[in-house]
């Protein structure tokens, strides 16, 4: 509670100052002389537009540089309806009107696009508006505009230009004020919820279109507003003054300021309308100036003026106070009622679901039910097309063919947005929460399933019976963290918890897990599979994409497993652990290239990778808990272990593209490389054939293949030569774009783009994913060379068979550690490669 | 590389630089207070450099009256200048900076037409003297504001446009003459004084065509002129894109007479438009070519001395801008002179004041009298035309 | 008529092109572009004409040198105005290129001058004619499109043919694979600016003898070629480059059927339109939607 009051005097601080400000400006308004009375103007509609692009740029994150287009619509309706005799009190709040109708219109096609496209089509409109007020001659005055604008009269208090000054000021009193509660408000945070996720926030029912569209109007009326009152301040409008320039001192407003913070555009709007006039008296040197002075303001902060000083303000306080701030934490609810209410809920079909892109069938044809009450699984290798699926289910893919209903409703085909009101949650494989809400916004914000109230209203969002809701729900999923965090601060497993909250906020028929336990340890896993039964026994229909066999074969009711696209099975776990062709899609047991092992070539046993006590991870969290690797010179080390084990972070961290190392070291033939980055380590001999091959997609095979002798170009044909020897079946595709090729032809390149490196040691990540079995065997025929070549490898395969019969030696690895290693054939026996990858209750036979 | 730093402009850096950081000076006026001058125009951008030569126009001649002992009793006269960028709204603002924290007696200004039309009605409501050396708008001088404070030394739209068309006429005996006009405020308020002038005569034009400044291109314009059957073409438009005309007339190879207003001589023309701008004529107030009087002898002596990279007369450009400026600022200094004060309505009184004033462009015999803002009349107007990089008065070939 | 509206307009299109192969290549390689690309063009035309008319070095010895000098300037660019920001993951690169650009076009007021200039070329003396019919364009208008084509064509040769170029299209493509085959990142980005202010200089030293030479004359020119860039795709060199010849041509066209003052309106209209239509651009890839 402390914080909450100490909050509110901040509150009424900023207050106080912000109408002290406001009163300080109207006292200057009625005394200083004309300039400055009309500098201070001028800053003042810099702050009106900046206060509505904040909205635009800072709360929704779109850009604009054709915000001068709405200014010239509000300035040229004035000017225009008060030569004709009409009230400036009319046409003033019609300009601002208009502009925002057209704004709304603008967003119509400015909305589909994004980053650059978007700046062109604000920049297009920006012209369009100019050049068409020079065409609208007998409307508008053509090029030499509307002169002689009569300011409007405040009774006797103030007239000309000391008039439009208060009123300007007055407009960004209430501009400011209704940005802080729209930006606290329901739609503030829905608006920095499309920001942050446009994905998520569909998820939850947002409909971002709207609510990006509301926020262009928004702006559009600010800047009208601004423009009308430009109009009778200067008393004239010509085309000349809405120019493109224009356009972008309005951004700068924002950007000096600091976008999405709500003093920011008063701050920037000081700077852009002062300093100019104190750059005044260089006269012909003024704009050299000011682009030099703008350069210094942007180096010195990048993040706006309003996030230095802020930043500067909480070092000061911690110095002052160093006690840490009283945190709120979730709690359950005092009346002691049930978190999800108690009502039946709908099953989901899926019939006969399909999708391809791009000619591959990426799902065909899958069928399941998952009962109310139940959870049930999807699994399946990696590229099985489990994720595909989730997408189809939560209404991101269109299926091309087959649909799915929640209980009688047919919801194939129908937006997200619409899947997610009908009561279909989700989560995601990499947790996309809101990172600028906190944690409780987070979930209070879904709870409307779409819907944000009045603009400027706060009561779907702070409304206490909502609050405790969402907190009861936080601490039913058992998130014990500070509810007012940003949820972009939360270590990982808090992340996974919050987004399931957020996900049961929207009281679901149905919900859709996608791999949640990916990445947690297993206590939080243990946590995790309990929360999993407890949702699915207040009734919901729970369906579960999980790597992590131990929990969904510890979960789940009922289990269906996809291969490449096609439902392979479907059944009880049990049923499932038995199946032969799970555990030979999983194990690959049948698939060992028809070369015998050989023994390696007896050598000198010398280090030539050590990884030791590797610490890593994304954000706080770490992924890799102390490993500890030693791969020999000539030999070839196989790392297994299943999806979300940390493998591919491993293997990522040792090739220098994952960075920083949090502990621990990695050395290359005893030299530290944990701190290089991967053109160094590639440099030294270490080069990584990364997961999902990573071609160069629009190169031909052969460009993709001399890439990789960058650094090494000397007798380039001859080595590609040579490996066109290793991979015979690339000759016939040399010159064709590597993205065309099969999957198996693309793996070939990418490892002979790495050998092309000339490596030492080759870090293979995955090289059998998604591959027919007999070109994995062709590929693995390939390996099996490579060792009798004495070429060092590290592997991370998920056919643990293959791998095995390739290695020398192996690691299993789980949850992030090293769970057990040794030679390849004793792994192989060992109980904790199966456990690894198909979980605690499997017995082998 | 026709500009360096000399030492005015590192002191007037310097000057900047302190304002930066004395952004409100103030002062009581004491009796050696200077008189400041100001002028509002385009420094930066495509007209700068008709801003350019306004100001030296206008330096020339305050250094004239500040060597004959200033004004009022020892008085000397300061310039003070800021760039409007050709922007109303820039203008009006800087305008009023000079006026309430400069002070200024007087207010030179706005090269183009909309920054002036902008201005005035704030000068008239200041009541601060506004003095017009470049801007041609018909409506700067004649305004709605009673007492009326904008005066002028320079063309006037409404006077060159009868001016062309009587030359026209003349000169090339033509009748149907077409406009190609460039598309910004100047060119649009010459549309309406070239038809007024035709319809005054029971004419009209063949056509009319506008182009825009940065245009490499005026061909398709000029086909439509010249199938509308124009056997003269009225062009307006700044030195640049007047020149992107002629060029495009050459490629057409079509030969028909050009009467242009004074746009061709605000720089380089002959070098910009190529061989054919010599037969483009164009109306001057001035031109420092040919025999000078004794004034143009000394301002030129003076402007080659104070300017290092005025090396001959033809670097004098525009010579609109210093012409009138010149003429502009020893007029206003004479009716500072004759207010005996720099009170804004004493001054706007003390023109009208003005008797003979012998200055660079003619001799003025009373410039201003109430009703007669325009010091500049139709009987003042040359027609000029480049031989080689030299602006010649036509028919004067030396 | 129409033959010399569609031949000013494809030379027009063809420097729009080779200006937003420029915004193309930088990019794709760093998600950035530089917003004053007006100013790279407007250097290399004044520089041409500073060496050889000021200096009176021979024409080809001053392109040289002025497009030379339009590469560092490029680098200069990535260096000052980009790097710092984009490396913080700061969207101000955007304003900081722009004041970076206001600054370049006053430095070159002050030392250029004020003065619009011309610089003449052989190929822009007198008008060029077929069989005795006086097309109306000068020979160079109907090189130009010719020269930016080879000058693409020149690009995408570099880009396949030689090591650092295709190192920068494998930045483009795939930036981490890039990073494990030891190209540099950072070198590639600087490398992509240089060129860009390149290709802009090549437009300036072309459209030189067409246009005046003044510190201003880059503003517009600039913006226009951003709108190709963004019309064509920003994804795809020729896309890019056929965007040009069709913004050109469109604007050429216009002024011819309507009257200049209509061009910008329609022509811009005609961008909102295209990308309402396909919001990646006219021969951009749609991407697939990541969930």
């Amino acid at each position: 509670m402390s914080q909450s009051s100490s909050r509110g005097l901040a509150d009424v601080a900023g207050a106080s100052a912000f109408i002290g400000l406001l009163i300080a400006g109207a006292a200057m308004a009625l005394t200083l002389n004309g300039y400055y009375v009309f500098v201070l103007a001028n800053v003042a509609l810099f702050a009106l537009v900046g206060v509505g692009m904040n909205v635009l740029i800072g709360l929704s994150g779109q850009m604009s540089f054709g915000h001068v287009g709405f200014y010239a619509i509000g300035a040229y309706v004035v000017a225009i309806m008060t030569k004709a005799g009409i009230s400036f009190w009319l046409a003033w709040p019609l300009g601002a009107v208009l502009a925002g109708l057209v704004g709304a219109l603008l967003a119509l096609p400015a909305l589909r696009v994004k980053g650059p496209y978007l700046a062109m089509i604000t920049i297009a409109f920006g012209f369009i508006v100019e050049h068409s007020i020079v065409e609208m001659r007998s409307l508008t005055g053509g090029q030499n505009g509307v002169m002689g604008i009569v300011a409007p009269q405040l009774g006797r208090l103030a007239s000309g230009e000391r008039a439009v000054t208060l009123l300007a000021l007055a407009a960004v009193g209430v501009a400011f004020w209704a940005y802080v509660l729209l930006s606290r408000g329901a739609w503030g945070a829905g608006l920095r919820a499309v920001r942050d996720s446009e994905t998520a926030s569909e998820s939850i029912g947002l409909n971002p279109l709207a609510v990006k569209t509301v926020a262009f109007a928004a702006s559009a009326v600010c800047a009208g507003a601004a423009g009308g009152l430009f109009a009778p301040l200067s008393g004239f409008v010509t085309p000349h003054t809405f120019g493109f320039a224009q356009s972008i001192l309005f951004v700068l407003v924002v950007m000096i300021g600091g976008a999405g913070s709500a003093w920011g555009p008063l701050i920037g709007a000081v700077v852009v309308g002062l300093l100019p006039e104190l750059l005044s008296s260089l006269e012909d040197f003024r704009l050299l100036f000011f682009g030099v002075l703008l350069l210094v303001v942007l180096w010195a902060a990048p993040t706006g003026v309003a996030g230095l000083i802020g930043a500067l303000g909480r070092r000061v306080r911690a110095l002052f106070a160093p006690s840490p701030t009283p945190t709120l934490t979730a709690s359950e609810p005092a009346d002691g009622g049930p978190v999800l209410s108690k009502r039946p809920r709908q099953p989901i079909f899926a019939d006969a679901l399909s999708i391809s892109f791009g000619g591959v069938h990426a799902v065909s044809n899958l069928s399941f039910a998952a009962q109310p009450g139940q959870v049930t699984s999807l699994i399946g290798p990696n590229g099985a097309g489990k994720t595909t699926a989730l997408n189809m289910l939560s209404g991101f893919y269109t299926p091309s063919s087959g649909g799915f209903r929640l209980g009688e409703r047919a919801l194939g085909g129908a937006p997200a947005m619409a899947v997610a009101r009908a009561g279909l949650a989700r989560t995601y494989q990499t947790s996309q929460l809101f990172g600028s809400l906190s944690v409780l916004e987070n979930v209070t914000l879904a709870m409307g399933r779409g819907r944000l109230g009045p603009l400027l209203g706060s009561a779907r969002l702070r409304a206490p019976k909502a609050q405790a809701r969402a907190l009861a729900l936080l601490a039913w999923c058992g998130y014990a963290g500070d509810v007012r965090a940003p949820a972009a601060d939360l270590a990982h497993v808090d992340r996974r918890l919050v987004e399931i909250a957020r996900a049961l906020a929207l009281d679901p028929d149905a919900l859709l897990l996608d791999e949640p336990a990916a990445g947690l340890s297993s206590d939080d896993k243990r946590q995790l599979a309990a929360l999993l039964r407890r949702i699915a026994d207040a009734g919901l229909a729970l369906v579960l994409v999980e790597h992590d066999m131990t929990l969904v074969m510890g979960v789940s009711d009922y289990v269906v497993v996809l291969d490449a696209g096609q439902r392979l099975a479907m059944g009880t776990p049990a049923e499932i652990q038995e199946n032969p062709a799970v555990r030979q899609a999983y194990l690959g047991e049948q698939a060992a290239p028809a070369a015998p092992r050989q023994a390696a070539a007896p050598g000198e046993r010398r280090e030539m990778l050590g990884v030791n006590a590797l610490v890593v991870g994304y954000g706080a969290e770490p992924v890799l808990h102390g490993v500890d690797v030693q791969v020999m010179r000539g030999e070839v080390v196989a790392l297994l272990g299943a999806n979300g084990a940390g493998k591919s972070t491993l293997m990522r961290t040792l090739a220098g593209l994952h960075r920083p190392v949090l502990a621990g070291g990695v050395t290359l033939d005893g030299q530290d490389v944990g701190g290089m980055g991967a053109e160094q380590i590639v440099a030294l001999g270490m080069v990584l054939s990364p997961e999902g091959r990573q071609l160069f997609p629009e190169l031909s095979v052969l460009d993709n293949i001399r890439l990789g002798a960058f650094l090494q170009p000397e007798n380039r044909d001859s080595r590609v030569e040579e490996m066109l020897g290793r991979f015979p079946r690339l000759r016939e595709r040399l010159h064709q774009r590597a993205g065309l090729l099969s999957g198996g032809e693309q793996q070939m390149v990418a490892i002979a783009r790495a050998l092309m490196s000339r490596p030492r040691i080759l870090l293979l990540d995955e090289p059998s994913l998604g591959l027919a079995p007999k070109i994995v065997a062709e590929l693995f025929a390939a390996l099996d060379q490579l060792r009798r070549d004495g070429m060092t490898i590290l592997l991370v395969d998920q056919m643990a068979g293959l791998a095995l019969s390739l290695a020398d030696r192996a690691y299993v690895i789980e949850g992030g550690r090293i769970v057990a290693h040794g030679d390849a054939e004793s792994v192989a026996r060992d109980g904790a490669l199966a456990q690894a990858y198909l979980g605690a209750q499997h017995e082998r036979a | 590389m026709a500009h360096s730093f000399s030492p005015i402009t590192r002191r007037r850096l310097f000057a900047g630089v302190s304002a930066l950081a004395f952004a409100v000076s103030a002062g009581a006026a004491f009796a050696a207070d200077p008189i400041k001058i100001g002028l509002v125009t385009a420094l930066s951008g495509q007209s700068a450099l008709a801003g350019e030569a306004i100001s030296r126009g206008m330096t020339i001649a305050i250094d004239e009256v500040n060597a004959k002992g200033g004004l009022l009793g020892g008085r000397m006269l300061e310039l003070v200048r800021r760039d409007d960028e050709g922007n109303p709204a820039k203008g009006v603002t800087a305008a009023r900076e000079l006026i309430f924290r400069e002070k200024v007696a007087v207010l030179f200004g706005g090269l183009d037409t909309p920054v002036s039309m902008a201005i005035v009605p704030m000068i008239n409501a200041e009541k601060v003297p506004f003095m017009g050396p470049w801007a041609a708008g018909t409506g700067v001088t004649k305004n709605p504001g009673n007492p009326n404070f904008a005066f002028r030394v320079s063309a006037v739209d409404e006077i060159v446009n009868v001016g062309m068309l009587d030359y026209a006429q003349k000169t090339f005996k033509a009748t149907k003459p077409g406009l190609i006009l460039v598309n910004n405020p100047w060119g649009e308020s010459n549309e309406a004084g070239l038809k007024a002038a035709l319809a005054a005569k029971g004419m009209s034009a063949v056509g009319m065509e506008k182009f825009q400044d940065n245009d490499v291109d005026v061909v398709p314009q000029l086909t439509r002129l010249r199938a509308a059957g124009a056997d003269v073409l009225f062009m307006v438009g700044n030195v640049g894109p007047s020149a992107q005309v002629v060029k495009s007339l050459d490629r057409m190879g079509w030969k028909v007479p050009i009467v242009s207003h004074w746009g061709p001589a605000g720089g380089r023309f002959t070098e910009l438009a190529g061989p054919s701008g010599k037969d483009v004529h164009f109306v001057q107030t001035y031109s420092f070519f040919g025999k000078q009087s004794p004034v143009g002898e000394r301002v030129i002596g003076a402007l080659k001395a104070k300017y290092p990279n005025i090396k001959g007369v033809d670097d004098i450009t525009p010579a609109v801008g210093v012409a009138n400026a010149y003429d502009g600022l020893h007029l206003s200094a004479l009716a500072i002179a004759a207010a005996g004060s720099t009170d804004g309505d004493a001054v706007r009184q003390g023109f009208y004041k003005i008797g003979k004033y012998e200055g660079l462009i003619k001799t003025y015999e009373t410039p201003f009298k109430p009703g007669v803002h325009d010091a500049i009349q139709a009987g003042d107007y040359v027609w000029a035309q480049f031989i080689e990089n030299r602006i010649l008065p036509v028919g004067v070939t030396n | 008529m129409l033959l010399t509206a569609l031949i000013s307009g494809i030379g027009l299109g063809s420097m729009y092109g080779l200006m937003a192969l420029g915004f193309y290549v930088t990019y794709a390689v760093s998600g950035t572009v530089n917003f004053a690309q007006g100013s790279s063009m407007m250097l290399g035309a004044v520089l041409t004409f500073a060496f050889a008319r000021t200096l009176g070095w021979p024409m080809p010895v001053a392109i040289l040198c002025a497009l030379a000098l339009c590469a560092v300037y490029g680098l200069l660019v990535e260096f000052i105005a980009v790097r710092p920001f984009a490396s913080r993951g700061s969207d101000s690169w955007l304003m900081a290129t722009v004041a970076l650009g206001i600054v370049l076009d006053n430095l070159v007021m002050f030392t250029f001058g004020k003065e619009p200039r011309s610089l003449p070329s052989p190929l822009a003396q007198s008008s060029l004619e077929v069989g005795g019919v006086n097309l109306g364009v000068y020979p160079l208008q109907a090189v130009i499109p010719v020269i930016g084509l080879a000058l693409a064509g020149a690009l995408y040769l570099l880009s396949v043919r030689t090591r650092w170029g295709s190192a920068m299209l494998a930045v483009a493509q795939n930036r981490a694979a890039a990073r494990l085959m030891g190209i540099p990142i950072k070198r590639s980005i600087a490398l992509a600016y240089a060129l860009s202010a390149l290709f802009a200089g090549v437009a300036g030293v072309l459209i030189a003898p067409l246009a005046n030479v003044h510190s201003d004359m880059g503003a517009l020119f600039g913006l226009k070629a951003f709108a190709v860039a963004i019309l064509g795709g920003l994804t795809s060199a020729w896309g890019v480059m056929i965007a040009g010849l069709i913004f050109g041509v469109a604007e050429a066209l216009v002024t011819t059927s309507l009257g200049s003052g209509y061009t910008q309106i329609m022509t811009f209209s005609l961008v909102i339109l295209a990308l309402a239509l396909r919001p990646n651009g006219l021969f951009g890839r749609a991407e697939v939607k990541k969930v």
